[in-house]
């Protein structure tokens, strides 16, 4: 405890009683911690200590996204730079390394595509949470609020899933710890779980994120297809899937408010991530028009990866029943 | 192949995809230029590639252990965290009142994405204690604001969350950890929490638990209190890093 000068002072009544083993994230400690009459002060308002937890918990969700994300980018680094210089078999395009091979091509493509779409949207999450600090502007903190459970939730799936094409690009070496792709994989598997699940999140933005009616969706959604708009003389092929995407999504956010809220959970984890999806190739398409070098990036994620969406907006509009009308015993098998 | 912080790609995100302009534009982000945000990115790069990324393998390997009741960190780990605090890196969007820079998010979470691909298992360290620098910039007394925050923002002392107990995770309401009233204006906290990250360790001098408790005779779901415990860790921080050691 600070003695009268701010220095630590008399050790106060908690410690630490042990520490877990874990899958991944070894070198930090996850204790186990006791407080037996520890010496608390009281932060904000009794009573109210959750919504001031909630401050925290807000900005360390966006954080956790950030870090699936640069998880993402080390696990795809490690990848690329094995795909050259591993040698298997004669490849297409006579390039000596597996990454000549077009399947591991698309699995990279696909990675850096990924990489690239969670980490704008981090960003356009970030963006938003700085206007709304400087402006105080309620638009730009409903922004803010709508954007940070999909920067959670799909950068850190994000982060699992390049770890895991990591380990696939590495082959059997990739189930061999020392090559080091393996502790991506077991490292990256904690983000989806920790600050609220990506379940949780996906919740939060079919709920508490929708409460207004769509508003905050819609104008994002409204932004997407104005910038698809802005694409369509130099990228028509691409504006075009961009532009009719978002027309799904607005579809399904129509659906989404029309349903009950336990229906709406049970489809708000695909609904997320096709989300993520339209907002993604949005930014891409951005980024295509700024820089004609990344409009082949811009090209995978829109051809490849955002098609996904329409079956995920489908998976989204089910309602609970079907899950519920399988019993505890039927799903035990 | 050495992991590389991906700056240039932050750095296009940030100028032509996301609009980061408009934030530099208000008064309050007036000091994000363009030269600031370069200087940013390559500095937490270079941090990232030569300190932080030859500490992750050494993580994975030699976990955290807990010795007699104090937490040894892995090889390397203090070093790298006294080089991440000497930067200022924890404080890259605090309050400047209290010794942060006082820089947009945005950057704060370029350089979270390019420390956590550098080195996971160190960068939560960082990333707690600015969630506690925030909760107390919103929530706290002037008083413990001024006692805490400097040194939160120094990485002297750093900050964890207290929130899981064995019964409440997901359900954080449903959380027994009691603060019963001292009749001084403190609470006495009792109670166990568990997957606390970073809740001790040989590195820095003092670590601050924030955690919500329930008020002793009133239990009501979502109503807990938000409580600052001042952990005091005995003299072995010196050995770790003898200039900043405090107690």
């Amino acid at each position: 405890m600070p003695d009268a000068a701010g220095n630590p002072g008399a050790r106060n009544k908690l410690k630490v009683v042990s520490l877990e083993h874990k899958l991944g994230i070894h070198g930090s400690p996850t204790c186990v911690m006791q407080f037996d009459g520890a010496t608390g002060w009281l932060v904000g308002e009794p009573h109210k200590g959750m919504a001031a937890m909630f401050t925290m918990m807000n900005n360390a969700r966006l954080g956790v996204g950030a870090q699936g994300v640069g998880l993402a980018e080390a696990a795809l680094q490690k990848a690329v730079a094995f795909a050259v210089d591993r040698v298997q078999g004669v490849t297409a395009e006579g390039v000596p390394g597996i990454i000549g091979h077009a399947e591991v091509r698309r699995m990279l493509a696909e990675a850096r595509a990924e990489v690239f779409a969670a980490r704008a949207i981090a960003a356009a999450c970030a963006v938003a949470i700085d206007m709304a600090n400087a402006t105080g502007d309620a638009g730009w903190e409903a922004r803010a609020a709508l954007l940070t459970p999909i920067a959670k939730a799909y950068g850190t799936d994000t982060g699992c899933k390049v770890a895991d094409i990591g380990v696939q690009v590495h082959g059997g070496m990739g189930f061999i710890e020392e090559t080091g792709a393996a502790q991506y994989l077991r490292d990256a598997r904690i983000t989806t779980i920790y600050e609220g699940t990506n379940g949780i999140q996906a919740m939060d933005l079919v709920g508490r994120k929708l409460a207004d009616g769509g508003e905050a969706a819609f104008r994002l959604i409204g932004e997407i297809e104005t910038g698809a708009k802005a694409a369509r003389d130099t990228l028509p092929d691409l504006a075009e899937e961009v532009w009719s995407a978002a027309e799904s999504l607005r579809e399904a956010t129509e659906a989404m408010l029309a349903q009950a809220m336990n229906d709406r959970f049970a489809g708000a984890v695909p609904y997320l991530r096709a989300f993520a999806l339209v907002l993604g190739a949005g930014l891409h398409l951005k980024a295509a028009l700024a820089d004609p070098a990344r409009a082949a990036l811009a090209r995978v994620m829109i051809r490849r990866l955002l098609p996904d969406h329409a079956a995920l907006i489908a998976r989204s509009r089910d309602g609970a029943g079907d899950l519920y009308a399988l019993s505890p015993e039927v799903l035990a098998g | 192949m050495t992991y590389r912080a991906a700056a240039a790609d932050h750095r296009f995100i940030l100028d032509h995809v996301v609009d980061f302009a408009q934030v530099a534009a208000t008064d309050r982000f007036a000091d994000a230029t363009a030269d600031t945000v370069a200087a940013i990115l390559t500095e937490a790069a270079r941090l990232c590639d030569d300190v932080m990324a030859p500490l992750n393998r050494g993580g994975d390997q030699t976990p955290a252990r807990l010795e007699n009741g104090v937490v040894r960190s892995s090889p390397g780990f203090a070093e790298g965290y006294r080089a991440i605090a000497d930067g200022g890196w924890i404080g890259l969007s605090a309050s400047p009142e209290f010794g942060g820079m006082g820089l947009p998010m945005a950057l704060n979470t370029a350089v979270t994405d390019m420390m956590s691909g550098a080195c996971l298992s160190l960068q939560l360290k960082p990333l707690l204690t600015q969630g506690q620098i925030e909760a107390l910039e919103h929530h706290a007394s002037d008083a413990l604001k001024a006692l805490y925050l400097p040194k939160l923002i120094s990485g002297e002392w750093s900050g964890t969350m207290n929130l899981t107990e064995p019964q409440a995770g997901s359900d954080v309401g449903a959380l027994r950890t009691k603060a019963a009233p001292k009749g001084d204006g403190t609470f006495a906290v009792t109670g166990q929490k568990i997957f606390i990250t970073w809740g001790d360790c040989d590195i820095t001098a003092n670590h601050l638990p924030s955690g919500a408790g329930a008020a002793a005779r009133r239990r009501a779901r979502h109503a807990g209190h938000l409580a600052l415990h001042g952990a005091e860790v005995p003299c072995r921080t010196r050995r770790a890093i003898p200039a900043r050691a405090t107690s």
